[in-house]
């Protein structure tokens, strides 16, 4: 099954995400990766990878960054992690934050690809609320 | 099953009316969105209202806005159509829960 990283500057939004996306898709892997080493708000690269080993089963890993530098943080261990870029074992979600990570673990947990679970997640951007 | 009634499944459509229990939100939506990824080929859309929405997509089903004691219509069209939708009015239909 796919793995989901959520990234965040604050570990308490990423801990909440996951936990909330754990009740709506249950069984998925969903790790938070939020805040820095010291608990201070920020983003840490050393607990996105962390958190990405956590969460892979070997299907790959979908990143979704919450804004700025989660984003800027996520793209530089990306470079290091998979410096061929082919987006088979780990990608980066262009998607918003809660509604992509329920999409994306709801298509996981249907036993999607990183590809379909990716898209998943980036369609989110274009569903209305209301 | 014979090549024939693969090929009238695939065109027929499946159509069930569902008095919600509950408002259509976001667990039982994932559930829904589970249901329709474990059969690909089947297409499940729900109406409620003026709007619709494919189940597959968890967050155009929260987004159908369906509440407690408001009407569904199911329609299921594809492989096992009617197994399918008896399980689509199985998740509509259970008891209230949280989230």
């Amino acid at each position: 099954m796919v793995g989901i990283v959520l990234i965040s500057h604050s570990s308490g939004l990423a801990e909440g995400a996951a936990e909330l996306v754990g009740q709506i898709a249950a069984g998925t892997r969903v790790v938070p990766a939020g805040g820095t080493d010291d608990g201070r708000l920020g983003t840490s690269t050393d607990r996105i990878a962390a958190a990405i080993a956590a969460a892979d089963t070997g299907d790959g890993v979908l990143l979704i960054p919450d804004l700025g530098s989660s984003v800027l943080s996520a793209l530089a261990l990306l470079a290091d992690l998979d410096p061929r870029a082919n987006g088979e074992r780990i990608r980066l979600a262009d998607a918003p934050f809660v509604e992509g990570a329920v999409a994306a673990a709801v298509a996981a947990s249907g036993g999607l690809d990183l590809t379909a679970v990716a898209s998943a997640a980036e369609e989110a951007r274009d569903v209305r609320k209301l | 099953m014979s090549a024939n009634s693969e090929a009238r499944h695939a065109i027929d459509a499946v159509v069930r009316v569902v008095v919600l229990p509950k408002h259509l939100h976001a667990r039982p939506a994932g559930q829904l969105a589970q249901l329709a990824a474990r059969h690909p080929s089947t297409a499940i859309e729900l109406v409620a209202g003026q709007r619709r929405a494919n189940a597959r997509s968890v967050l155009a089903v929260m987004g159908l806005g369906a509440v407690s004691g408001g009407e569904v219509q199911v329609v299921v069209a594809g492989p096992d159509a009617a197994t399918v939708a008896d399980e689509v009015v199985e998740i509509l239909q259970s008891p209230e829960t949280d989230g």
